[in-house]
């Protein structure tokens, strides 16, 4: 399921990447100014949270399509791997590299923490491996959004799409002249994507997001793949 | 017929690109054709005729919409016979941040190697393939030249039993071009067979076994390279003076202008003709072997001039 020769190009591919380097660089810095006020566990300082997520599309843009629109993924693919193995070791590829930066932030928000004195929580510590998986669990829809889109528009596919259903989310109940419509919306909205998992760290709730996370990312791989299998592989023909 | 089964054998195969309107081009016609085991194949054809595409589906790296491709007699999909066969794109490109080993280093190792047997057989490969300097730097620094050496370095490092080159030595310098052509012969040594997609009819005739003549995705003629031996051209500052004493000398020679054109059996006779040739009186600027027979089948079978 996964090629770790893959996955290790891929990571160091994305940690060279100068883009990537700048939205870590800001994450930590971030994170770092969150930790000063003994705000690890929260989410690396409240804000963090927004790098993470803008990392995480930044890692997942183009996370195939720069292989396949390019030629290489068609050499690699012609060796002995599967196409299921290669989109795997693409995305934990991404998700070393996610993971890499996350922890970056998480410790320089610990240390600041730390060094104002405040103490580190054991929810402190949770916010780490959550904060990881919800971004890899995004990273995994943006892979098999990448295997029927070219280029980065997998990123931009997933932001226009976040941005049109929450204003039908907001304007559609009462356009229709049903408000109640409105909070089944909002429950619907938590399925549509991976789940906040940061309420086990955050002291207010179960594992239950984080496991449906867990499942989100097998299924988002596995959809990827049977696309991706449906697809010829050479390069498309300007 | 007995024996292995050919490297390579396509039959019937047909690929028809779609356009969004509605458009439709025959990019391959009903291409049947075979490459065995120590055989060099060249696919010559105008641009457009189907070349590139002919490969791609032989790979299945695109779908044929009526035919078969076995390679070793077996399905190209299988991953056992993905091990034997490298392939060099036309124009390859490859991750920009990754250095020219990493990329080695991956493929052999999706190969099989451990990690560290495949750094090293990627270091020993950059260098086979004449770009050991370069292949330290990110890819994304690459010339065209030196991606095609890495491109022909990444189809080598598996030592495939067949190979399928895109236009192999387009962007490389004439040294390149050199050991390209010792590599082909190379290759034919230790029983590879090689499928060659050229527009350097000199390389071809030089290095090939047999000839596809293709146009609009359909295989006009299949031409042996070897059965009527080899043929020099001679080019001579005082061709006027010593014609009649070459004609007489040199069996077979035929004069155009300048230019003496003799069958020989082999390269290794080569130099005895010169010196004949010399000795006969003639002042010789230039020797090239072969070139002007398959130029002229070219223009005669693909562009219908007779």
């Amino acid at each position: 399921m996964i090629s770790w020769p893959v996955a290790r190009a891929a990571a160091r591919e994305k940690l060279r990447s100068p883009g990537i380097r700048v939205v870590g660089a800001c994450f930590v810095a971030a994170a770092a100014l969150g930790g000063r006020a003994g705000a690890v566990s929260e989410t690396f300082g409240g804000f963090g949270i927004a790098f993470l997520l803008v990392l995480t599309l930044a890692l997942g843009a183009g996370l195939l399509s720069d292989e396949l629109d390019s030629g290489h993924a068609q050499l690699v693919l012609l060796r002995p791997i599967t196409r299921a193995a290669w989109l795997g070791g693409r995305l934990v590829g991404a998700g070393i590299a996610l993971a890499a930066l996350t922890a970056g932030a998480w410790a320089a928000a610990a240390v600041a923490s730390l060094g104002s004195g405040h103490a580190l929580s054991l929810s402190a510590l949770a916010i780490l491996p959550l904060a990881v998986l919800w971004g890899f669990a995004w990273l995994s829809v943006l892979a098999a959004l990448g295997v029927i889109l070219p280029s980065w528009t997998n990123a931009g596919a997933l932001i226009l799409g976040a941005i049109a259903w929450a204003t039908l989310r907001g304007t559609l109940p009462g356009v229709l002249g049903h408000p109640e419509w409105g909070a089944a919306a909002a429950e619907l909205s938590k399925y549509l994507g991976p789940q906040d998992p940061f309420a086990p760290a955050e002291g207010r709730g179960a594992l239950g997001p984080a496991l449906y996370d867990l499942c989100w990312v097998f299924f988002a791989w596995l959809v990827a793949v049977l696309l991706f299998n449906r697809r010829e592989l050479a390069r498309r023909r300007a | 017929m007995t024996g292995a089964p050919a490297a390579l054998e396509a039959t019937g195969l047909r690929k028809i690109y779609r356009g969004r309107g509605g458009g439709r081009v025959v990019a391959v016609d009903g291409l049947t054709f075979a490459v065995r085991p120590g055989e060099v194949v060249g696919l010559l054809g105008p641009n457009g005729a189907g070349k590139t595409t002919a490969m791609q589906l032989a790979l299945r790296l695109l779908e044929p919409d009526a035919g078969e491709v076995r390679l070793f007699g077996r399905d190209p999909e299988l991953l056992e016979v993905r091990r034997r066969i490298g392939y060099a794109p036309d124009a390859p490109l490859f991750p920009r941040r990754l250095t020219g080993l990493q990329i080695l280093a991956l493929h052999a190792e999706l190969l099989g190697f451990r990690r560290a047997a495949a750094r090293d057989r990627a270091e020993r490969f950059a260098e086979q393939a004449g770009f050991a300097e370069p292949a330290r730097r990110p890819a994304g620094t690459y010339s065209r030249g030196q991606a095609q050496r890495l491109g022909l370095a990444l189809a080598l490092i598996g030592d495939p039993d067949l190979l399928l080159l895109d236009e192999p030595t387009a962007g490389l310098d004439p040294a390149g071009v050199a050991a390209m052509r010792e590599l082909l012969v190379s290759l034919r040594g230790r029983g590879a067979a090689v499928l060659l997609n050229s527009h350097l009819l000199s390389e071809v005739e030089r290095v090939c076994d047999r000839v596809l003549f293709i146009k609009e995705g359909r295989l006009l003629r299949t031409h042996d390279v070897r059965a009527g031996g080899t043929r020099v051209e001679v080019r001579l500052a005082n061709a006027a003076q010593v014609s009649a004493r070459l004609v007489e000398e040199i069996p077979g020679g035929v004069l155009d202008g300048d230019r003496l054109r003799v069958p020989v059996a082999s390269e290794e006779a080569v130099p005895a003709l010169v010196r004949r040739m010399v000795e006969a009186g003639a002042e010789v600027l230039e020797v090239r072997l072969g070139g002007a027979e398959l130029e002229q089948l070219y223009l005669q079978i693909v562009e219908g001039r007779a």
